[in-house]
């Protein structure tokens, strides 16, 4: 059986053979073969944007007191942008975002201890 | 001992903090800042004549830049007590005074991502400032006011970047 398939305005002459278990499809010069067991074939390599699908969230890296907040829900946030100040084991700690995106939600607050690995941000 | 030296800037750590490469032991120098800080960002007053630096510390262990940052303080005092007889009292754990009256403080900043990025040590030493300004008189004081004559600013730099070497070496190993 001979069909075109037209994609995007390129056509493409098809045609599909059958015997036994064995189907044969011919697309342009290529030809591919599909069995009972073997039915799955690349046909073509198509790249997708990457695109990270994990939850995005800044956890505090050490247990301390956030002494300062610099953002806050709704704000689109780049990374490497300073998010949280923490004073913990006597120094000062800038907490970047690993993440651009915007912020869904703010945990943290000034004044409020913090344990390490708990949740100050959510970013969409 | 790379030195990047500023006659004026907003703050030494600020600087360092903003270095493109920053490199171990890089230290950001300043003859004065407008707007230096200590802890919880109180001003520290920074006229001409005070040591102003902050220093690029390595990628350490958070204990171990917590252990360092007490023990630059006690590096700095004993500089102050061995080389000019003066008896430094060390408020912990970044202060450090004479007859009670401030003469050093000291402030690391980290950054950090899932982990540490970056660490910085400012150390703010007054050493040849001649006076201070009238509000802080019984607050603050320099070594050239203690000892009335003037001392070497790279001097003390090198002995306290190599007293921090060797204290970091010694607690991570």
């Amino acid at each position: 059986m001979k069909f075109k398939i037209k994609i995007k305005d390129k056509e493409y002459q098809t045609e599909i053979s059958e015997k036994d278990d064995l189907v044969k499809i011919r697309v342009g010069g290529k030809e591919f073969d599909f069995t009972k067991d073997k039915q799955e074939v690349i046909v073509a390599k198509t790249s997708f944007s990457r695109r990270d699908f994990s939850k995005k969230e800044i956890k505090a890296p050490i247990s301390g007191t956030i002494s300062g907040v610099f953002i806050k829900e709704g704000d689109f946030i780049k990374r490497g942008q300073k998010v949280f100040l923490l004073e913990a084991m006597k120094m000062e700690n800038e907490i970047i975002s690993e993440f651009e995106g915007k912020i869904e939600k703010v945990s943290g607050q000034k004044g409020q201890k913090v344990k390490e690995g708990d949740v100050l941000v959510e970013l969409k | 001992m790379k030195i990047i030296e500023y006659k004026t800037v907003s703050s030494t750590q600020t600087a360092a903090k903003k270095l493109k490469s920053p490199r171990p032991w890089t230290i950001v120098l300043a003859q004065e800042q407008k707007s230096g800080y200590g802890r919880k960002k109180t001003g520290w007053f920074s006229p001409r004549g005070g040591l102003y630096f902050s220093v690029i510390l390595p990628k350490s262990q958070i204990e171990d830049l917590q252990t360092l940052t007490i023990l630059a303080a006690f590096v700095v005092a004993q500089i102050i007590k061995e080389d000019f007889g003066l008896e430094p009292f060390i408020k912990l754990p970044n202060d450090i005074y004479i007859n009670q009256k401030k003469v050093a403080g000291i402030l690391t900043e980290n950054i950090f991502g899932k982990e540490i990025k970056l660490s910085v040590m400012g150390i703010g030493l007054n050493t040849n400032i001649e006076k201070v300004s009238k509000n802080l008189e019984k607050k603050a004081t320099s070594l050239r006011i203690e000892l009335g004559k003037r001392i070497d600013d790279k001097k003390i730099l090198r002995q306290i970047i190599d007293g921090l070497k060797k204290q970091l070496k010694t607690i991570s190993r």
